[in-house]
C-alpha cells in the first residue's frame, strides 16, 4: 500500500551530496560565463574600451570614489544597492497589496473584472520609462517623500503579475471541492480562506517571483526620473555618462542591479519553500 | 412503503440547456426512500444517476417536480449538515494532512479544536488509516485516499450519506475490500445513514444494496426497483451465494431490456 518513505522525505540521505549537487551547477554556470567573458575578449580583441578585463572589475571595486576621497566603489555599491532593495521592497509589498485586493474583489464581483481588467492591463502596456517623471514629478508637487514617488512607480509594475496570478489561482479550484464546501454548508468566507486562498498558493508565489524583479526594475527606472541622487538607477546613469573614462562602473552598476534582483527572487522562493514546500499535486 | 421517508421525489424532472437545444436529463422521476436505507443507482452513462443524486445534495435544482429530505427543501437539509458526500475522486486538501482534511467539516461547523481531533483520528482509526494521520494525501494510494474521503464524509454523522461511484476509480481487489468496509461501517454507525450510492457496476449495487433503482437511458426515469433479499451482514461469501447470481441477472436483464 502506497506509504512510500522515499518519496516522503527526499534528499536527507546524502546530506553532503546533495549540497554538492546544488552548488556544482551553480559554480559551473560562473566559470563558464566568466571563461566566455575572457574568451571574447581574447578571440574577437574586444579592447578594454569595449569590455574589460574582469580583473579591472575587481580592481576598481575596491577603488576609492570621489578622485580618491570618498568610500570605495564596492561600499558605495553597496549602499546604492540597499537604496534600491529597500524602494522595491515597499513596490513589491505595495503591489502584492493591490494584486490580492484587485484578485478578491473582482472575484467576488465579476462585473468588475469586465470594467476594470482592461485598464489593469492597459496599464502595462504604457512604457514605465513614460510614467515614471509623471509620477515623481506630480507626487513632488503634492508634497509626498521622494521615496513614496519611487515606491509608487515599482507598484506600478509589481500589482499586475500578483493581480493576474492570485485570479488565476484563486479560481483554481476544482468544482467538485466547491460542491463539498457547498454541502458542509460553508460560507464563502470560509471557502475563500480554508479552499480558494490555500489552493492559490503556487500560482500566487509564480506571480510573487515575477513581482520581486519587476518592482527592481521599477525601482530603478524610479530612481533614473529625479529624487534624491541614491539608488542603482543613479549609478547605472552616472556610470554610462563617465563610461569613456571608467567602463569598469557601468558593469559593476549592472552586475549590482542584477544581483538585488537574484537577491530578491531567492527570498520570495525561500518564502514559497517555507509555505508550499511540504505539498505536492494531489 | 408504510413508512414516512426520508427522501421523496414527486414526479422531478431535470432539464439542461445546451447548444444543441435542452437535453432532458431526468423525466418525472418519483421515488421514496426510508431512513437508514442503503440504496443503489445503477443504470447506463448519461442516464441522470449523478444528477439524481445531486438534486437529493442540492447541488442542482429540479426543472420541475419536487423534492423533499426529511421533510425539507434539500436546500433547508444542506444547511442542517445533514450530507456526507464522497465523489469518485478523494478530493482531499493536498495542504492539509488526513487528519486535518478529516477535521476540516468539524472545523467549518465550529466544534473546539480538542473535539474535532479526537473525532477525527478515531475515524480513521475506523477505516483503517489511524497510523496515515500526519501523512499528506499524495502519499497514500488511491484506496487509502477513497477511506479518508468517507471518514470525512463520517465525520459530522450526517443522517444522509451520498456517494458517487466512490469505489470506481478503485482496482478491483481494493474495491471489493472497501465495499465490505463500508458496509461494516454503516452497520454498526448508530443511527445507520441513509445511503445514495450511484454506481455503474452490477455486483457492486447488488452486493451493497437494499435496493437497486435502475435507470432508463436519456431521459432517466425509474425503469425498476429491485428488492435485494440477501442477508445482512453480508460477507466475501455473499458474492457466491446462488441469490446473489439470480439478482445480478435480473438487473442485468433490466438493463438490456431497455437498450433493445
Amino acid at each position: 500500500m502506497g506509504y512510500d518513505a522515499s518519496r516522503a522525505d527526499p534528499g536527507t540521505a546524502w546530506p553532503v551530496g546533495t549540497a554538492l549537487r546544488r552548488v556544482l551547477p551553480v559554480a559551473s554556470v560562473i566559470l563558464v560565463l566568466l571563461g566566455l567573458w575572457e574568451g571574447s575578449k581574447l578571440l574577437f580583441d574586444f579592447s578594454d574600451q569595449r569590455l574589460p578585463h574582469l580583473a579591472a572589475l575587481v580592481e576598481a571595486m575596491f577603488t576609492p570614489t570621489q578622485g580618491g576621497t570618498g568610500p570605495l566603489l564596492l561600499v558605495q555599491m553597496l549602499v546604492n544597492a540597499w537604496a534600491t532593495f529597500r524602494i522595491a521592497l515597499g513596490g513589491f509589498l505595495l503591489g502584492t497589496l493591490l494584486g490580492f485586493g484587485l484578485a478578491g474583489l473582482f472575484l467576488r464581483v465579476s462585473v468588475l473584472e469586465r470594467g476594470l481588467m482592461p485598464y489593469v492591463i492597459g496599464s502595462q502596456t504604457v512604457p514605465i520609462l513614460a510614467i515614471a517623471p509623471m509620477v515623481i514629478v506630480g507626487f513632488g508637487r503634492l508634497g509626498a517623500a521622494p521615496w513614496a514617488a519611487k515606491v509608487l512607480v515599482s507598484t506600478y509594475l509589481s500589482f499586475f503579475p500578483v493581480t493576474i496570478g492570485m485570479l488565476r489561482g484563486l479560481r483554481a479550484v476544482s468544482p467538485q471541492s466547491l460542491d463539498l464546501m457547498r454541502s458542509y454548508a460553508a460560507s464563502s468566507t470560509q471557502t475563500f480562506w480554508k479552499l480558494r486562498l490555500p489552493s492559490a498558493l503556487p500560482f500566487l508565489f509564480t506571480s510573487l517571483k515575477i513581482a520581486a524583479s519587476a518592482s527592481v526594475i521599477g525601482a530603478i527606472v524610479a530612481e533614473l526620473s529625479a529624487g534624491p541622487r541614491e539608488g542603482l538607477g543613479v549609478m547605472i546613469l552616472d556610470a554610462a555618462q563617465s563610461y569613456n573614462s571608467r567602463p569598469p562602473a557601468l558593469y559593476l552598476a549592472i552586475l549590482a542591479a542584477g544581483l538585488v534582483g537574484v537577491t530578491f527572487y531567492s527570498l520570495v522562493a525561500l518564502a514559497e519553500h517555507l509555505v508550499v514546500g511540504t505539498r505536492r499535486a494531489e | 412503503m408504510s413508512i414516512v421517508p426520508i427522501i421523496e421525489f414527486d414526479r422531478v424532472s431535470k432539464i439542461y440547456p445546451s447548444g444543441s437545444g435542452p437535453i432532458t436529463a431526468l423525466h418525472e422521476v418519483s421515488l421514496r426512500i426510508a431512513a437508514g436505507e442503503f440504496i443503489a443507482l445503477i443504470g447506463p452513462s448519461g442516464c441522470g444517476k449523478t444528477t439524481l443524486m445531486r438534486l437529493i445534495g442540492d447541488l442542482e435544482q429540479p426543472s420541475a417536480g419536487t423534492v423533499r429530505v426529511k421533510a425539507k427543501s434539500p436546500d433547508q437539509a444542506r444547511r442542517d449538515r445533514d450530507y456526507g458526500i464522497v465523489f469518485q475522486s478523494p478530493v482531499l486538501y493536498a495542504w492539509r494532512t488526513i487528519c486535518k482534511n478529516v477535521e476540516l467539516p468539524l472545523e467549518l461547523m465550529g466544534y473546539p479544536r480538542q473535539q474535532r481531533h479526537e473525532r477525527a483520528m478515531s475515524l480513521l482509526r475506523l477505516v483503517g488509516l489511524g497510523d496515515f494521520s500526519q501523512a499528506y494525501p499524495h502519499q497514500l494510494s488511491g484506496g487509502m485516499q477513497q477511506r479518508a474521503a468517507i471518514a470525512r464524509a463520517l465525520s459530522f454523522a450526517p443522517s444522509i450519506l451520498l456517494m458517487d461511484e466512490p469505489f470506481g476509480a478503485l482496482d478491483e481487489i481494493t474495491r471489493e475490500r472497501l465495499q465490505l468496509e463500508l458496509l461494516s461501517i454503516w452497520a454498526e454507525s448508530d443511527p445507520r445513514p441513509t445511503v445514495i450510492f450511484v454506481t455503474h457496476s452490477i455486483p457492486e449495487a447488488v452486493f451493497l444494496a437494499d435496493r437497486v433503482v435502475v435507470l432508463s437511458p436519456r431521459p432517466g426515469r425509474v425503469q425498476r426497483i429491485i428488492e435485494v433479499n440477501l442477508p445482512r451482514p453480508r460477507a466475501f461469501e455473499t458474492r457466491e451465494d446462488p441469490r446473489f447470481f439470480t439478482l445480478l441477472t435480473e438487473v442485468r436483464e433490466c438493463l438490456r431490456a431497455m437498450e433493445g
